[in-house]
C-alpha cells in the first residue's frame, strides 16, 4: 500500500468516528491540536450525512424524535457509509438497519414506514423510462404468452406490511401539525409507489392485483403471476389486469423468460394476504434533492 | 489556443443553482451571466434534470462536481466517471469543474472534500486522475483549491505551486475560490496575498466567492467554509486583488446552507460585477492568456 493510500484509510477511520490517533499522528499540532482539527472534518461528515438521511426519512425522524434519529443515523453511517457520491441514492439499506437495531424494537412498524419513505424518495429521482406501447403486447402470440416476462418501471415499488403504514406515514408528514392517533390494528397495507409526471403516487392495491404485479416485479413469468393472483381471487381478470398495466405506463419492456430485468422495480415483504379496500390515489409532492 | 474563460465570457458573473430557486428561475429568468449546477444532484431522473434542461436553453451552465475524488489513491471510480460523462453529453456545459481533494477510500464515499498531503506522490496520483477524467470527458476541466482546516507533517509543496504544477502537467485549468484561499490561510496561519501571488494567472479559468462561518474550536477561531452567508468584506478585498492579478474571470456566487431568497444571490452577483469592474479600472484590463 502506498503512503497516500494508508493515510486516506486512517482519515476514513477518523471522520467516521473511529480511532483518530493514526490520522492525528500525520497532522501538524500547533495552536490547535491535531485531533481537534480532525474533529472539524468528522463533524462535517456526520452532520451532512445525517441531514441526507433526515431528508429521505422525515417521517421516521418525527416518529423517533430528532435526537434519537441523530444517534441511529450515526450508527448507520459508521456501519454502512455511502458507496458513491450521488447522495440521493444513500439510505437504501437504512430500513433493514432499523429493523435490526435493538433500540427500535419498541416501534415494530418503524422499519416498514421507512421502506415506504424510501420508495417515495426513490420514485422521485428514478430515471425516466418510456412505457411499452399496447401494440407490442398485442403482437405476442397467445401460445407464448405464458412464458412472457413483463419488465415493470424501475421507479415503482410494491410494498406489503402487516401495519397500516400509509396511514402512519400520512399522519406524520413534516407538514402535518399535531400528531394524530393511528390504530395499529387498522389493517395491513399492500402499496404501490410510483412516479406520475412530477408527483409520486401511493396507491393501495387489491390482494390479487398486488400478488400479480409483485410476481411480475420479481421477474416471474406471466403464467406464474396469474397463478399468484388466482390464489387470492378465483375470478381474477387477466385481460383487464394487463390492460391496466399498459394504460398506467407501468410496463417498460418485454423479456423472454431467460433473464431477470437488469434494473427492475423494488419489492418489499409481500406476505400480506387479507382483503384490502381500494384506496384513492394520493398525490405527494416530490422530495427536495439532498445536498441542496 | 482558446482561453479557458472564453466559454462563459471573462466578465460574466453567475450564481449557483439551488433547488429552492429553480421554479422562480424558470418563471422569471432573471438577468445573470451563467448558472453552476452540482453535477451529482443531476445524475438521477425526475423534475431536477428536466429543470436543468429547461434552464440550459437560457443560461450557460457550468457543471461543478464534488464526487470524482481526484485525489483518491485508489484512482477515480470508473462507474461514476461514466455517469458524469453522460450528463456532460446531455447538458453540454460551458465548463466542467472539480476539486483538489479526495472523498473515496475502500469503497466508501465520505461526503467531504478531504485534505491531501502535497507531496510528489499525491501530485503524480492527481495527474493520473485528472488526465483520466479529461480523456473520458473529452475536455479540459477546472480544478478548485480547497478550504483547509489542517496541515500534514509530510506536505512539502505549497498548495499554489502544487496546483500550478498540476495545471502544467495535465493542461487542466484552475478554479480559484477566493473564499477558500482566505479560510485556509486564516486557519493555517498563512498569507492570502502570497497564496494568490503564487498561483499561475494564465491557468485560472474561473473564480468562486462565498460566505464562511466563524466557529470556536477549543478556544481558537476557525473559519468554516459553509457557504451560508454573504461574502465577507475581507474576501471582497481579496477578490479585488485576485482580479488585479489574474484579469477578468467568470465569477460565481455560491450559497449552500441557510439559502436566502433568489434576489439576495442576484444582488451579491451584481456586487461581484461591480468589484470586478473597479479592480480592472485600477489595474487596467489584461489578457494574460494571449
Amino acid at each position: 500500500m502506498t503512503s497516500l493510500h494508508e493515510l486516506q484509510r486512517d482519515l476514513r477511520a477518523a471522520v467516521l468516528g473511529g480511532d483518530p490517533s493514526r490520522a492525528a499522528a500525520a497532522v501538524v499540532d500547533d495552536d490547535l491540536p491535531a485531533e481537534a482539527r480532525l474533529r472539524i472534518y468528522r463533524h462535517h461528515v456526520r452532520t451532512t450525512l445525517t441531514g441526507v438521511l433526515q431528508a429521505a426519512f422525515p417521517v421516521v425522524c418525527r416518529l423517533v424524535d430528532e435526537r434519537f434519529f441523530g444517534y441511529v443515523a450515526d450508527q448507520y453511517i459508521r456501519s454502512d457509509p455511502p458507496s458513491g457520491p450521488c447522495l440521493f441514492e444513500y439510505g437504501e439499506r437504512f430500513p433493514a438497519f432499523l429493523a435490526e437495531f435493538p433500540p427500535c424494537r419498541a416501534l415494530p412498524y418503524l422499519a416498514d414506514v421507512s421502506r415506504l419513505e424510501w420508495a417515495v424518495h426513490r420514485a422521485s429521482r428514478a430515471p425516466e423510462r418510456d412505457p411499452l406501447a399496447a401494440a407490442a403486447l398485442q403482437a405476442v402470440a397467445p401460445a407464448r404468452a405464458g412464458d412472457l416476462v413483463l419488465l415493470l418501471d424501475a421507479a415503482c415499488t410494491l410494498l406489503a406490511s402487516p401495519w397500516p403504514i400509509e396511514r402512519i406515514w400520512r399522519a406524520n408528514r413534516p407538514e402535518m401539525g399535531e400528531p394524530v392517533t393511528v390504530d395499529l390494528g387498522a389493517g395491513r397495507a399492500l402499496l404501490e409507489v410510483r412516479r406520475r409526471g412530477d408527483d409520486v403516487v401511493i396507491r393501495e392495491l387489491e390482494p390479487a392485483t398486488y400478488a400479480f404485479r409483485e410476481a411480475l416485479a420479481r421477474g416471474h413469468r406471466l403464467a406464474d403471476a396469474v397463478e399468484a393472483a388466482l390464489a387470492h381471487d378465483a375470478a381474477f381478470d387477466l385481460p383487464g389486469a394487463l390492460r391496466a398495466l399498459v394504460q398506467e405506463g407501468l410496463v417498460t419492456g418485454l423479456g423472454g423468460g431467460s433473464g431477470e430485468p437488469a434494473a427492475g422495480p423494488a419489492v418489499s415483504n409481500g406476505r400480506a394476504t387479507t382483503e384490502q379496500p381500494l384506496g384513492a390515489p394520493a398525490h405527494v409532492p416530490c422530495m427536495r434533492r439532498p445536498g441542496e | 489556443m482558446l482561453s479557458l474563460r472564453d466559454p462563459l465570457g471573462p466578465r460574466a458573473v453567475g450564481i449557483g443553482l439551488r433547488a429552492p430557486h429553480v421554479a422562480e428561475m424558470i418563471a422569471s429568468r432573471p438577468a445573470v451571466g451563467w448558472l453552476e449546477a452540482h453535477t451529482e444532484n443531476y445524475l438521477g431522473g425526475g423534475p431536477a434534470i428536466r429543470a436543468l434542461e429547461a434552464l440550459r436553453g437560457w443560461y450557460p451552465i457550468s457543471l461543478h462536481g464534488v464526487g470524482l475524488s481526484l485525489g483518491s489513491a485508489e484512482g477515480i471510480d470508473r462507474g461514476h466517471l461514466e455517469r458524469v460523462a453522460r450528463l456532460v453529453e446531455r447538458i453540454q456545459p460551458a465548463v466542467v469543474s472539480e476539486h483538489l481533494a479526495w472523498s473515496v477510500v475502500g469503497g466508501a464515499y465520505l461526503n467531504h472534500l478531504l485534505p491531501l498531503p502535497y507531496t510528489d506522490e499525491s501530485l503524480a496520483r492527481l495527474c493520473e486522475n485528472v488526465e483520466r477524467a479529461q480523456d473520458r470527458l473529452a475536455r479540459r476541466i477546472l480544478v478548485e483549491n480547497p478550504s483547509s482546516y489542517l496541515r500534514f507533517r509530510e506536505s512539502p509543496i505549497p498548495v499554489p505551486e502544487f496546483l500550478g504544477e498540476l495545471a502544467r502537467r495535465t493542461g487542466c485549468g484552475l478554479l480559484c475560490d477566493v473564499n477558500n484561499v482566505y479560510v485556509t490561510c486564516r486557519n493555517l496561519g498563512q498569507d492570502p496575498a502570497a497564496y494568490l501571488a503564487a498561483l499561475p494567472p494564465q491557468a485560472i479559468g474561473e473564480i468562486h466567492l462565498a460566505g464562511h462561518a466563524r466557529n470556536d474550536v477549543d478556544g481558537r477561531t476557525i473559519l468554516v467554509d459553509d457557504h451560508g452567508s454573504p461574502v465577507a468584506e475581507e474576501v471582497w478585498n481579496l477578490f479585488m486583488r485576485a482580479v488585479g492579478r489574474f484579469g477578468a474571470r467568470p465569477t460565481l456566487i455560491e450559497w449552500d446552507t441557510d439559502i436566502p431568497a433568489l434576489d439576495v444571490l442576484l444582488e451579491e452577483a451584481r456586487r461581484a460585477g461591480q468589484v470586478m469592474s473597479r479592480a480592472l479600472a485600477i489595474e487596467g484590463p489584461r489578457d494574460v492568456a494571449a
